[in-house]
Order: structure tokens, then sequence, then C-alpha cells
């Protein structure tokens, strides 16, 4: 059993209008010492794989067929 | 064929939730449509007489709503089971010059399977675009004025001229159409050929025609205004705003305030293309 | 004190402990209510103890709990019920086909009727704004869904303190206004939105009075054929329980409890447990899947779980078909393992609907759930008898008679009357100049309370079902105004529309309880009026302070007479309402607050009328009568005046100026109209304006104090521009109607005067030749339209 994080980002450059009305927010509050906001989405998930190589092919294939569009996301897998 | 032999396939699961008024639409034309769930395509939990063929209907509508609850990405839930079922079925369909039409959810669908923009092939393996979220950062209910700039390739829109105006609204916080971005120069050129191919159908504009308008005339932010696009066939088509909430003028956001002219709402000519088109060809 | 020895485990795989109180004191009677969480006085716990008394054993901690919930303020209105019935429960009329259920169902036409609901969900929103909000929003639509109508619209009256609230200045325990409003909002629109039910009318108001806690109204308007209506009931003995939808959890354990009871400092911590968590997508299908079985007859009885949760509804709906029922509770499914069976049979999680089945159509129900993925379970039966029993495995834990269960207590508790001087005693002040009305009305346009609502229901999808004929913004689609009540057409053949609006001015309400309801009742009429409809019935949530505390109850008395009075006079029914009591902050109280929604029927929507200016060089007509009653009024907050008397209603009058209203629209005579609110005469043709992108030229010399037809005595130029005296409208005809306008006006006696003509680029007043405002329509426009957007972003 593995338990693993996907971060899916959004590419460099693409609009981030959950981050950006956050970080306005927080400026709101008077938060003023930050200076961005990126949105990440996390999936954490325990998969059963004989080994962590073969557990990392099937979350990139996850991530392909679902979890990600590759036209503005990024993802980072990593195992907890 | 007659129209009342046209059978369409509303197709529905979970959050799905403008296919009453997708399905009103076709009837009112003569049409035969059917409300079908995604699992009597896929023949799970259906008893006998439940089952259905995909290659049995002659238009499969993806309506709007938020399929699967738009969890993970608008869209992207319905695509990835449909596909993981489906997908050979959706490319036969599609390659016998049947027609697909989505509306809002069911564009992000669409965009999501891959059948659109479809550059270079029926159905991508991979999204080549997306609908992301719109710049405000809100859902946008507010009416929009279409340009109709095709020029001939659509299906969808042979009843509307090109250059034409539609007043059709928007629904919608994941709608900002975006091609992938390599680099600008390739950004600019995938843009260019849709253009060049004729695949844009719809751009937002303001009420005098002009496709540069700002918000609030673009409700979010898409590049070039784009509203609306089909594939290379122009018998694969989705768009952002919902013809099927205008196909009666008394629907529109002032239609009381010119009280004479036809009934007729700025919808109605989206589906009634299509009805022409599979009545014309099959 | 120590009671723990009272509680005994009777020795079943799961937590389920007797309760010795057969021989306890009042004190320990006290102690086993509070340590249970339960919420009963010790009178209450008194008739429990003697009741097991002669049943001749004690009690399971299921079995109190159970009582405490059923005894609730929210599931029995103990306080409330007295004054609802002395002034309004009686009212009837022969439209008004199923009252007493979760929703009111009125017909329609031959073969249809619509059903309305409305409900508070105050508490939970003031803790969880974004949860709360869009738990309201699932709950009014379940208790529409069970009639077995398809929910068609939903209305969500909202109230906040102030957005600019200085954050310093923000009590402990509470959230900034801000910070529950964007919740709130969000909440309504991501739930309403996923759905697929259009959000087509509503109210935002901010009151100083609800910083500690905020009220989140939620209505739902649901459309069927009479042939498909359910009740709430069972139908036989013998039927078959079955529990639909999501799962049970620990999410809205005590939640009527939590929503009798007043907030305080700690509520945010500890009451987090009772906010119940919602989710559209169950939610979505769980309505298809119930309509579908409804339409094939296959269900006995139907009724959603809400406040009160497996308990109320398996007692309710069985004793209702004069049956008993036995449950199975370890059939329920849960969220998470380790519940113990009262956290069970009390707990309010969302999205769950109980049906009642005959044993030959379970097969059919569960297939077409499970058609849907919407989880069902069998978990029970009806059966002969007036009890309920509860079984885990084999053993009872729960035998209570029905009739013992779910009969509350009554109170008629002390209550007094607010003793309001409605003599008009303003302390004068001077006359403002043409530079300080336009001040003013600049002012007032650009308050909280007035200003434009479009960045809230942008974010509704309002025309979703494509039958939104009236949309809450009306005119020029890119610069519209606001539109006086939402026309929905919900049938394919037929040109029939309801017309639906919510109200209160809680300002008023706070002053004169009594005119401050009349006053919203009235105010419902005219918004219906205004678009062309009849007024048909009227649902209401009230929304008051500790019944326990005399002058709270004094404000829900005189509440309940206005409601009473008007709907008497009017001819309208009162066909289904809610009770939220307790509304109170360490703070202090929320303004009395009676939610009125009213429904109308519009013959044809082709007649409908909207408020927007539609031609230049059209006569505009000002129809009531001004007086001179500014307490509580817009124009009196902005330039800090007082005054306690608040407009009253004439009723004969009001009838009389509904009636020439609806004639002369079904004629086609009125090209745009508008009723008089806040703000008065000055917002609201601002607002026609507003929506026409034209301008206006009005002389209002000829107002009068009481009659605008002349004869009065004078008024100061100030009060006819502001004044928010009651049944007025201003409406616009083309020249070569105004005759006709005239004698119709006039066979009616109803007062009118011409205020000039439309048409421009400003919006100009005079008194004579006097030049009171003169103001671009434009300016009007940026002011009104996007001070919500300021007060939220912090910009301007």
């Amino acid at each position: 059993m593995f338990t693993v994080e996907v971060k899916v980002g959004l590419k460099k450059g693409v609009s981030d209008p959950e981050g950006a009305n956050t970080h306005k927010s927080l400026e709101l509050l008077g938060f003023k010492e930050v200076s961005s906001v990126r949105f990440l989405k996390v999936y954490r998930m325990t998969i059963d794989a004989p080994d962590r190589d073969s557990a990392m092919e099937r979350v990139e294939e996850m991530c392909r067929k679902l979890l990600t569009n590759p036209v503005i996301h990024t993802h980072e897998i990593v195992f907890l | 064929m007659r129209s009342d032999e046209v059978k369409v396939c509303i197709l529905r699961m979970e959050g799905t939730n403008c296919e009453q008024e997708t399905f009103d639409a076709f009837k009112r034309l003569g049409a035969s449509p059917e409300f079908v769930h995604l699992k009597q395509l896929e023949g799970r939990d259906t008893l006998a007489g439940e089952g259905r063929l995909l290659k049995d209907f002659h238009i499969l509508m993806f309506p709007g709503g938020f399929s699967a609850g738009d969890y993970i990405r608008a869209g992207a839930i319905f695509a990835a089971r449909m596909k993981a079922v489906l997908g050979r079925d959706l490319v036969a369909f599609i390659e016998e010059g049947k027609a697909i039409g989505g509306f809002c959810n069911g564009f992000q669908i669409m965009v999501e399977l891959g059948i659109l923009p479809a550059f270079d092939c029926t159905m991508a393996e991979h999204p080549q675009a997306v609908l992301h979220a719109n710049d405000s950062g809100r859902f946008e209910c507010r009416p929009t004025v279409l340009k109709h700039v095709n020029a001939g390739k659509c299906v969808w829109t042979s009843r509307s001229n090109k250059g034409e105006l539609r007043h059709i609204p928007c629904a919608h916080a994941e709608g900002k159409f975006m091609l992938p971005h390599e680099s600008q120069e390739k950004e600019d050129a995938l843009y260019q050929r849709l253009f060049d191919e004729d695949r844009v159908v719809f751009q937002f504009s303001d009420p005098i025609g002009d496709t540069e308008a700002p918000y609030p005339f673009n409700p979010n932010g898409s590049r070039f205004n784009i509203a609306g696009i089909t594939n290379d066939t122009g018998t694969v088509f989705g768009m952002m705003p919902h013809p099927e909430r205008v196909f009666f003028r008394h629907t529109h956001p002032d239609w009381y305030r010119r009280r004479i002219g036809p009934e007729e709402g700025d919808g109605r000519a989206i589906f009634w293309s299509v009805l022409d088109h599979i009545e014309r060809k099959f | 004190m120590d009671i723990s020895n009272l509680f005994e485990d009777v020795g079943l795989p799961t937590p389920v402990r007797r309760v010795n109180i057969l021989d306890a004191s009042d004190d320990v009677l006290r102690s086993v209510s509070e340590r249970l969480s339960i919420g009963l006085s010790v009178d209450e716990m008194r008739r429990v103890r003697d009741y097991f008394g002669t049943e001749g054993r004690e009690p399971n901690d299921i079995e109190l709990e159970a009582l405490g919930q059923a005894w609730s303020e929210h599931c029995c209105y103990k306080s409330s019920r007295y004054f609802m019935k002395k002034a309004f429960l009686d009212l009837h009329q022969d439209h008004f086909l199923i009252k007493g259920e979760d929703a009111g169902v009125v017909e329609f036409d031959d073969d249809h009727v619509y059903v309305v609901g409305l409900e508070s969900h105050n508490h939970p929103s003031a803790i969880g704004p974004y949860g709360g909000a869009a738990t309201g929003v699932g709950g009014i639509i379940r208790d529409v869904l069970c009639m077995g109508a398809q929910p068609v619209a939903v209305v969500d009256p909202l109230f906040f303190g102030p957005l600019d609230l200085a954050y310093e200045r923000v009590p402990e325990g509470v959230n900034h206004p801000k910070f529950i409003f964007n919740g709130v909002v969000a909440g309504i629109g991501d739930y309403g939105n996923r759905i697929g039910i259009p959000t087509v009318a509503g109210m935002v108001n901010f009151h100083p009075g609800y910083t500690g806690n905020p009220l989140v109204n939620v209505g739902c308007l649901g459309f069927g054929k009479k042939v498909n209506m359910i009740h709430s009931r069972v139908g036989g003995v013998n039927e078959i329980y079955i529990l639909a939808g999501g799962r049970t959890g620990r999410d809205g354990i005590h939640g009527v409890t939590f929503a009798s009871t007043d907030l305080s400092a700690d509520s945010e911590e500890k009451d987090r447990g009772s906010v119940q968590l919602g989710d559209p997508i169950t939610k979505e299908p769980l309505i298809h899947s119930c309509l579908e079985m409804n339409e094939k007859g296959l269900l006995g009885g139907m009724k959603d779980l809400g406040g009160g949760g497996l308990s109320c509804v398996s007692g309710e709906m069985a004793l209702a078909g004069g049956f008993g029922a036995v449950i199975h509770l370890d059939r329920v499914p849960l969220k998470e393992p380790g519940l113990a069976p009262w956290e069970i049979w009390v707990s309010e999680s969302q999205e769950r609907m109980m049906v009642s089945v005959r044993p030959e159509n379970v097969d059919e129900v569960l297939h077409i759930f499970r058609k849907w993925d919407v989880e069902a379970n069998v978990i029970g039966k009806v059966v002969e008898g007036k009890r309920i029993k509860v079984f885990w495995g084999e053993e009872v834990i729960l035998d209570l008679d029905l009739d013992f269960f779910t009969a509350g207590p009554q109170y008629c508790r002390t209550y007094i009357s607010k003793v309001v001087d409605r003599e008009v005693r303003d302390v004068p002040f001077p006359v403002p100049d043409r530079s300080g009305l336009e001040a003013a009305l600049l002012g007032l346009l650009g308050s909280a309370n007035i200003c434009s609502r479009e960045r809230v229901f942008r974010t509704y999808d309002h025309e979703v079902r494509g039958r939104t004929v009236i949309k809450p913004a009306v005119g020029r689609p890119f610069t519209p105004g606001p539109s006086d009540a939402a026309v929905i057409k919900p049938l394919e053949g037929s040109d029939r529309g309801l017309a639906i609006t919510a109200d209160v001015n809680p300002f008023f309400c706070e002053l004169d309880p009594y005119r401050g309801t009349l006053s919203a009742m009235e105010e419902s009429v005219r918004n219906l009026v205004s678009v062309g409809a009849r007024p048909h019935s009227v649902t209401d949530c009230l929304n008051f302070g500790n019944p326990e505390k005399p002058d709270r109850l004094g404000d829900f008395e005189e509440a309940c007479r206005a409601i009473g009075d008007f709907a008497r006079f009017f001819g309208l029914p009162i066909v289904s309402g809610n009770v939220s009591l307790y509304n109170e902050s360490d703070i202090g109280k929320v303004p009395p607050t009676p939610t009125i929604m009213m429904v109308g029927l519009v013959d044809d929507i082709k007649l409908v009328t909207t408020s927007d200016l539609k031609t230049g060089g059209s006569i505009l007509y000002l129809l009531g009568r001004t007086h001179h009653e500014m307490g509580g009024s817009a124009y009196y907050q902005e330039v800090g005046a007082a005054c306690s008397c608040v407009p009253d209603v004439d009723m004969h009058l009001s009838r009389r100026m509904m009636e020439v209203v609806l004639d002369l629209d079904k004629s086609g005579l009125l090209q745009s109209v508008h009723d008089l609110s806040e703000g008065g005469l000055g917002v609201a043709i601002s607002e026609m304006c507003i929506g026409g992108h034209m301008g206006a030229e009005l002389n209002i010399g000829l107002i009068k104090d009481g009659s605008s037809s002349g004869g009065g005595s004078p008024l100061r130029c100030d009060i006819k521009l502001f004044s928010e005296s009651n049944s007025r409208y201003v409406v616009e005809v083309q020249p070569q109607d105004a005759a006709r306008v005239e004698d119709e006006l006039s066979r009616y006696e109803v007062p009118h005067i011409k205020l000039g003509t439309s048409g421009g680029a400003n919006l100009k007043i005079t008194e004579g030749e006097k030049v009171l405002v003169d103001i671009p329509v434009d300016i009007l426009d940026h002011v009104w339209r996007n001070k919500l957007t300021w007060l939220l972003e912090g910009s301007k």
C-alpha cells in the first residue's frame, strides 16, 4: 500500500482567478506581506501496488486520463 | 428522412440538468428526442429493454449542467467515463457523419473527450483545449450577444447567416476557451488555424457586433472572444452559451421591450439547422 | 451535579444506555437534560418521567434524544403555534389544496398545482455560511419534492450585518458580515446551480442587528400535476420504509435543538457539529428518481429528512397515516462506523428521503434508485397500532406511543407588545437645497440596501430550465434595472405564469412590528401587481428573538396579527411557513423579520409589465397617496434623522390600487410599472430610468399630504421625493392612452397625479419652477450598479 499525493497546479502564465481573488481578500484582511497566491488542488490517495515504480506508473496514467488537462495543468506526484 | 424519424440521444448522468429544455427544443421541431442515462449506453444496472446503442441515434446531445458535480474539472468525469466505455462507438458515430452537440457543460465534456477541437483526428487521446475558470473568478449568468462568424462549415448553424448577431445567454464559471501555449507563436498559429479552417462558429460581441468587446460582453475572458467551435467535418459543435434557453422570444432578457415581431427566439435556428442536415443526409 | 450513576449500559454490541430517571428529582431531571443537550425543560422532563412510569420501565438514551428533538421549538412550534393559530392558521381559500405538510399545495389550473415552502437556515449559516446556506437550499427543495412536485424556482431572502463594519468592531466569536455574505451567496449559488433549479428572486438586506445573527431564508416553488401530489404519510399497513439518498453521519446532530437556543460567543467552535454538509450531486439524481417513481404510482408516501432526522420522519409519517412503525436501525448505511444508535436516530445528515412502498413495488423502487446511483435500503415497515419500535438486531431499543411522542407541549408564554408612538414627531431639520437633494438621491441609490443586487444574482443561474420570463434584471440587457418580481412560465402548452416575490423591511418592523409586517405584505402585493400578477398565496418565514423574553414574543404576536389582518382582507391563504425563534446573540436580538413570500398568477405572460421605461415622450403618473411617515425610511437613515411613525397601510385603497393596475395592465395600457418602496419616488423613478437607459422630467409640485390629487396640506419637497408611503406606483403611459387611463383611475377612485414625461439623458425633477434634481442617468446608473462591488472589494 502506498499513500500518494497528486498536486495539480496551473502552468505558468495561465490565469488563476481563485488564487488572485484569495490574494486580494488576504490583502483586505490586512495581510499585506503576501506577495502571491497560487491555487493548487491536492488529491491524496491510498493505492495497492506491488512496488513504488508500478504505483507511480498507475498514478501517471490517472493524471493523463482524468486528473489533469495538459493544456493548462502541471502535476507533481509525492509519495508520503 | 422525415424530421420525426430523427432520433436524438439526450445523454445524461448525475448533475446534467439542462436536459429537459434541450429535449423540448428538439421535440417542438418535430424530432424524436429521448433521455438516455450514460448507464443505458454502458449497459450497467439496466433491465431488459433499458439498454441503448449509440449507433441507433442520429444526433447525440451533451446537455448543460454540472455533470458529476464538475468535481476535478468541469466535464472531466463524464468525459473519462464516456471515453473508457464508448470511445470507439463515438468515433464511429462521428465518422458516419452523424451530429454531436454540446452547450455549456456539454461543450466542456466534448473538449475533455478530445472531440473538439480535434485537430488532425476524430477524437484526440488527450484534450487539445480547455474551458478554464472565468477571468472574473465567478459564475456568470448574463445575457450575451454572439456573432455568427462561420462561413458554412458548421451544420449546426446553416440557418444563420454569417455576420448575424444572436442573443443567447451564458451561465457558467468555467468558459474561457484556451488552446495550448507551448510558445506564443505556436499558440497564435493554432488560433489562426481554427479561423482559417472555418471552425470558429460564434464569438462574443457587443450589441453592435464588435468581437473584441471586453467583459461583460465577453463573460469569461476567452481569447478572440471565442464562444463556440466546430470540428473539421462541421458536424461536432460545442458552445458555452445556452441556445435551448432562448427557443422562444419570451425568454430573451428584454423581449417585453418590443412586443411585436416573431415568436422565435435566437436559439431555435441551431436545432433547426442540425435537423435539416440529418434529414438531408439520412 | 454528578449523575453518571444514572446511565447504565444495556449490554448490546452497540452503545445504548438506560437512563434511570423514574425516581429523579427536578434537579436531577434538569441535569439529565443538560447532560444529553436535548433542551427539554424541567416540566417537559417531568412529563417524560411520568410517561415512562406508566410504561413501567426506565427510558433508553435514544428515547430521550428522540423526545428532545420532537419537542424542540423547531419541530413542534411550542412557543409560536398559539399565536399563529389565533391570527391566521384558520385562513382558507378553495384553491389551497393541501396544508399542514412540508409545503403548501395550491391550485394553478384544473390539472396543475404549484407547491411553496420557505424555511430559515439561520444558525447553521452563522457558523458555517457556505454549508449552512447550501443545505438550506437543499432542505427546502426536498420539502417541495416530497409533495410530488418538480422544484422549479428558488427564492432567497438574506439578512446580514453591514458589509463595511470595521474589523475591530466585530464582536468576539462572530464572523465579519462580509465573510458571512460571501459564504452564503457562494453556498446558494454552488448548490442551486448544481442541481439545476433557477434562483429567480430574493432580497438582500443589511442592518446592524444581523451582525451577530445573520438570517438566511430560502424558499422554493414547485410545480406538478394534481394527480401526482402525494402526502407525507404512509399509505397503509405493511408498507415498507425505504431510506434513500445520502448516508447518515454525525453532521447535524442536535441541529434542531441548536436552532432553538440563542447563539453565544463559543457557538462557532462548539456547534460546528450541528451544521450539515450538502451534496448536490446526490440530490440531483434523488430528485429525478423520486419524481419518476411517484409518477409511476409506486409510492404510498414520501417525506424528506430535514430537521429531526429519521426519528421525526418515521414517527410522523406513520402516525399521519393512522399506523405505527417498526424500524431496524442497524440497516441504516453510515458515513463512518461507530455511531451510537441515538446518533443515527436523530442525525440530520442531508440529501435523505424516506419513501413508503407497498411490498410488491419494493423491487421496482430499488431498481429506479439504483439506476440513478442513489443508495437505498429497506429499513422498516408500517404496522398496526400507534407505536413506534426501533430494533438493533433482535433487541428493541426504543418503544414509544406515537401520540405521546409527537404531541409536543404547546405554550402561551407571557408577551408584552411594543408601545409604538405613531404620532409624527420628527426633530425638524432644514429642507436641503438642490445640491443636498442630489447628494441624498445619489446617496440612497448607492446605499447598501438600495443599490443593485446584480453582483449577487449573476452568480446564481436564474434561467436554467428555460422558463424564466421575467428575470431579476429588467430593461436593456447590458444596463438593466431591478425587477419587482420574477415570472416563470411553468407549462409547455399554456401562457399562464407564476410570479414570485419576497419582501420585508426590517427597519419598519423594528420600530413598529405591526405596521412593518403590514408593509411587508403590501409591498409583496405591489411587487406582484407591478408585473401584472394577481396575488394568490402567502408563505411566511417568521424570524424573531428568544420567545422566553416577553418583548420578543410581543413582536411576534404583532407580526402574526398583521399577517392575519392583511391576508383576511385580501382573501389570501397562508399556505405554508416557518418560524425561527432564538435569533439572538451576545450583542442582542435581530430586528423582527417576518419575511413574506408571495406567489401571484399571471393569466397571460405575453401581457406582463416591467419597471424599465420603454419610450421617450410617455406620460408618467404617480398613483396613490403620499404621507409624512418617515420612520425607518432610507432617507432618514441617509440624513441621520429619526421618527417612530412608519408607513401605515390603507387596505381599502391598497385593494383598489391593485385592481386598477391589474386592469390597466391587462388592457395593455401601461408601458411600465414600478412600485415605490425604499427611497420612495426618487429611487423608484431613478430605477425606471436606469432600466430604460433613458431620462425623465417630473414636476412634483402637485403632490400633497395624504392625497396626491390635491386638497391636503403641503409637504416638504424632500418628503415628497423620499417618503416610503405604501400603496403607490409610478406608471408609464403613451400619450394617446392617457385619457383612458385617467378615466379608469377615477372610476376606481384611485388618487393620481401627472408627474411629467420620459425622455432625454437626465433625470430632472422640479417643484413648480424650482429645480430639485437634475442628474444624468449615466451617473445614477454608475452609483447604483457598482456600489455592492465597491463594498465587497473595498474600493471606492
